[in-house]
């Protein structure tokens, strides 16, 4: 029963908190100082500087029929939360009228799914084993150098680390490409290989940000667990320090990352942005940027959904798991 | 986000020029294969000349080097890289090549000269009786598209039919309001109707910058489809190049000359295109196509930064910009900067206090923050290019320094450039230009005196006060102003509103600078949220400026928070609306077609809504390692307008170096 009632409680948080997530995602994009249709217009008198008056107001017409941006707010509210609970179609995304946004999407989010998910799990998997030796075996000089490196490169502001290696890594020694230049199609070799020489670049920067942290959080938690008294006890004992480590210190600390893991896997789906513009990679990142670039309602509605989805999920999985993991807890 | 731009460019250029690796002298730095023979960076030879063995490296699309442009996409990433129907709004990145070199306008533009120049069309319209409503005009014969079939006047009538059945398409209403019927009365001759009595036929069909919205289409595809849905995935034109690949992702587009160029619009108006491949790619952010450039693999960027120009030629000894030697940048863009005001809210409505903030802009000091004063003044409401200045702003000179305020103050300032020229001399700048003429050619005929003295009259008399170091408007509060600039775009709009911010600040006014992403900028425009603007309303490149002033009419002027179709500044003026009608009902070539746009610019002078500042300064410069024949100042056969339709003009003049 308690059972139920757990899946209950978090069923009904998570409906609420999709809801009201995609019904400020609906409102904000509204109440900024921009508009779409004008933005577009802007974008061609720019270009061209040669539109007559009477030329923009009829655009302007066109425009507001095509993307869908008559009406009242509120009828525009009741259509978007329609279409997104019953054919979940976003619309078209005015920046890149009329693609659909859930087609560009769909073609984003593999390559961000791609990158990230691959980037952050080997981060998670380096920073905890760094982690986990810097933090219980502090003494030894090769744990201290793994963790001096790890706190070194943790607080550099990401787009600089990425910089340094586009310079490194492209330019003085150009062993990557400066540019993504992807070759072939579909699963073909040619293409996974591109896919994967293209890749590594912009996936050991967020590997190299992203194991600093991982590093440091294993290191606090490991450290502190090998002084409890059921450790010591395990020492006592004359269990090897492996083997302390490994049954004692391990699961206890891993339980808080794996946590966090699940939780950033849930965040995948924001996108890495300064990663996608630095690198030239396509994903989603870019299209967010795009969307608030060029107040595309529909792109960012799409997106920021996709993303308040996913976190909500990977949250309502974690809750939903926990107790298989840490026999502690209960599903109360 | 615009910090972290900054701080990407700047700590890309800081270990750019530290680095010791000289690309252009010894191509070390792009020295390395990578493991496969199909990148387009340099092979390390241990050759320390430029002429490095290069014969048989590839480009990383798989096609050779040195028969291949490869160009900067100024718009960055295509969103839909499969789209290539141009009257659906949004998805079509025409500055990826398409419009460059596939597609073509009717009429195109000679920038050097001033003049409209036939493409498709073989003549110019010619009235068919005393009504400007019937038109006639010839098409090229001998062309074809790149699948084989020929172009004739059938699809002229057919693309415009199109679009005004076509209630979907973007430009339908324009076409509608403007095209009555187009008619092929055989296969080279199309006749017009139009709505209303037009003067400038031409103009609004062809292109007077950048390009035009009426784009011929091949009527043997388009016709059996419908033109709201048609991606066109496999486009054609009547252009030199076919687009041969393209990145899934949107990145690059690769074109091929056409092996019948001959019967391309190029082919049989100028020449054989010299590259056998155009290839157009986006790097990325403005460090990573420098560093392009250094490495050889860009030929043309788009848009740098005068500190990447400084960069580039450092490193590249092959980069080659506008002029030789300084201001190195174009300036004949065909739109000009400065400060844009909201005449409908209060103290901008009153034109002494325009006038005044005018006399309170150091304009030296402003040019030096801007571009390091590699900028081209203008005291007038036209962008001061060579075509203009020539019509205008010299012609003007005797007015400009005659036109005195109500209190008999003469306020205009002849001795700009040669005051920028000393001031640059200070600092350390060689190979400027000595000669009197050449000076003003540059750097501009003049602008207004920094006069703060003459600012405080006007401002006093107005009941502005001073409070210390401190102007309190006249209702006693601290005079406080923003000032709307671009964010991550227009980098010379942007860094101009910061420049004139300073030079207010120091007279005692407290001046805000709001940046703004694209949309919010123009919205804010539109709508008239707005004070004070580093916007750009003052564009022209022939020397009728009509179709760029039309809507300065006071016809277009709506209240504040209304989207305004023309006169953002909400500025009315009886005397230039009076003109402006005039003007439209006078041809483009008659005599008083100038003699009004001058009287029009008079007006503005008087009136100042817009105070204009600097013609637009363009760093677009080329490497000349693998191709040679650009145009330059000393080779100007045409302007650098690599993001414009005209490109495809350029290419019989691209020679490979042979490397």
């Amino acid at each position: 029963m308690g059972f139920y009632k757990f899946l209950l409680s978090r069923v009904i948080s998570f409906v609420l908190v999709v809801f009201i997530g995609i019904t400020t995602v609906f409102f904000v994009p509204r109440f900024m100082p921009s508009d779409p249709v004008e933005a577009m217009i802007g974008k061609m008198t720019a270009n061209q500087a040669f539109m007559e008056p009477e030329a923009i107001i009829t655009l302007r017409e066109t425009l507001n029929e095509s993307f869908g941006l008559e009406g009242s707010i509120w009828d525009q509210y009741v259509g978007f939360v329609k279409r997104v609970i019953v054919t979940q179609d976003f619309g078209p995304s005015l920046a890149s009228y009329p693609n659909p946004v859930n087609e560009l999407i769909a073609k984003a989010l593999p390559w961000t799914m791609g990158l990230l998910l691959v980037s952050t799990i080997i981060a998670w998997l380096i920073g905890n084993v760094v982690g986990l030796l810097a933090g219980f075996l502090k003494d030894k000089s090769y744990s201290k150098a793994m963790e001096a490196v790890s706190i070194m490169i943790y607080p550099i502001p990401y787009y600089i680390l990425a910089l340094v290696l586009i310079m490194l890594l492209s330019y003085i020694y150009p062993i990557f490409p400066l540019s993504a230049t992807f070759q072939g199609e579909g699963f073909s070799w040619e293409h996974i290989k591109s896919v994967v020489y293209n890749s590594i670049l912009p996936a050991l920067s967020m590997i190299l940000v992203g194991t600093g942290w991982w590093v440091i959080s294993m290191k606090t938690l490991s450290s502190g667990i090998a002084e409890e008294d059921y450790v010591q006890f395990a020492r006592l004992k004359g269990l090897s320090e492996r083997k302390i480590m490994t049954k004692y210190v391990l699961p206890n600390a891993a339980l808080p990352q794996v946590t966090m893991l699940a939780l950033q896997i849930g965040t995948i789906f924001n996108g890495a942005l300064i990663t996608e513009i630095l690198f030239g990679y396509p994903g989603i990142g870019t299209l967010i940027y795009t969307g608030i670039l060029q107040a595309d309602y529909n792109l960012i509605m799409g997106t920021i959904t996709l993303s308040i989805i996913a976190v909500a999920m990977a949250t309502f999985i974690v809750d939903f798991l926990y107790p298989f993991i840490d026999p502690r807890v209960r599903y109360k | 986000m615009k910090r972290l731009t900054v701080l990407f460019v700047m700590m890309a250029l800081i270990i750019t020029a530290c680095s010791n690796n000289n690309n252009s002298n010894d191509d070390k730095g792009s020295a390395s294969e990578t493991g496969k023979n199909n990148t387009a960076t340099e092979t390390k030879d241990g050759n320390d000349s430029g002429d490095s063995k290069s014969s048989g490296k590839m480009t990383d699309v798989g096609t050779p080097r040195s028969e291949t442009l490869i160009v900067d996409i100024l718009g960055g990433r295509s969103p839909d890289p499969d789209r290539y129907n141009p009257y659906v709004p949004g998805a079509v990145a025409m500055d990826a090549g398409v419009h460059q070199l596939m597609f073509s306008n009717l009429w195109e533009i000679d920038t050097q000269k001033g003049t409209q120049i036939p493409d498709l069309a073989a003549t110019f319209p010619e009235a068919l009786d005393g009504t400007n409503t019937k038109f006639s005009f010839k098409v090229q014969e001998g062309l074809t598209w790149s699948d084989g079939q020929p172009f004739t006047a059938h699809d002229v009538e057919f693309t415009a039919k199109m679009i005004t059945d076509s209630k979907e398409l973007g430009y339908n209403g324009y076409f509608t309001n403007l095209i009555k019927s187009m008619k092929a009365t055989d296969d080279y001759t199309i006749e017009v109707e139009t709505v209303n009595p037009e003067t400038r036929l031409a103009q609004k069909l062809g292109v007077v910058i950048w390009g035009n919205t009426f784009r011929v289409m091949p009527k043997h595809i388009w016709e059996k489809e419908d033109p709201a849905t048609f991606k066109f995935s496999n486009p054609i034109g009547v252009g030199p190049y076919k687009l041969k690949d393209r990145d899934p992702q949107g990145n690059w587009f690769l074109w091929e000359k056409r092996e019948d160029w001959q019967k391309s619009d190029i082919g049989k108006l100028v020449g054989e295109p010299g590259p056998k491949y155009i290839l157009f790619k986006f790097f990325g952010p403005e460090e990573k196509r420098i560093i392009a450039m250094i490495q050889h693999d860009m030929d043309i960027l788009q848009d740098i930064t005068p500190e990447s120009w400084d960069v580039l030629r450092q490193k590249n000894e092959y980069a080659q910009a506008w002029y030789k030697d300084f201001p190195y940048a174009t300036m004949d863009d065909p739109c000009e900067r400065g400060m844009s005001f909201n005449t409908a809210k209060e103290p901008y409505d009153n034109p002494d206090v325009r006038w005044a903030l005018a006399l309170m802009t150091d304009i030296k000091n402003v040019s030096m923050a801007t571009f390091g004063g590699m900028l081209r003044v203008s005291p007038i409401q036209l962008p001061p290019i060579k075509v203009l200045q020539d019509n205008y702003h010299k012609p003007m000179l005797g007015w400009l320094k005659d036109f005195a305020l109500e209190d008999g103050y003469k306020p205009f300032d002849e001795s700009y450039a040669e005051g920028i020229v000393d001031m640059l001399k200070q600092q350390g700048v060689e190979g400027l230009p000595t000669d009197s003429n050449a000076i003003k050619d540059t750097f501009g005929v003049g602008w207004w005196k920094f006069d703060p003295a003459e600012a405080a009259k006007l401002l006093e008399k107005n009941g502005f006060k001073k409070d210390g170091d401190k102007w309190l408007m006249p209702d006693g509060k601290p005079w406080t102003m923003t000032i709307n600039a671009p964010a991550n775009f227009e980098v010379q709009s942007m860094r101009l509103a910061f420049a004139v911010a300073d030079s207010w600040r120091k007279q005692g006014i407290d001046v805000n600078v709001q940046q703004m992403e694209g949309a919010s900028f123009w919205d804010s425009e539109s709508t008239g949220a707005f004070q004070i603007g580093s916007y750009w309303p003052a564009c022209g490149l022939l020397p009728d400026t009509t179709a760029n002033m039309t809507g300065w009419h006071q016809k277009y002027i709506v209240p504040i928070g209304e989207q305004a179709p023309g006169n953002r500044n909400r500025w009315a003026n009886d005397r230039v609306s009076t003109l402006l009608d005039e003007l439209d009902a006078l041809p483009s070539d008659d005599p008083k077609v100038i003699q009004n746009i001058t009287e029009i610019n008079k007006e503005f002078v008087k009136g100042m809504p817009f105070i204009p500042m600097f013609g637009t300064s363009k760093f677009v410069p080329v490497d000349t390692y693998y191709w040679d024949g650009f145009q330059t100042s000393e080779n100007a056969f045409e302007g650098p307008w690599w993001w414009w339709s005209q490109f495809k003009f350029y290419t019989p003049h691209l020679k490979s170096t042979g490397r």
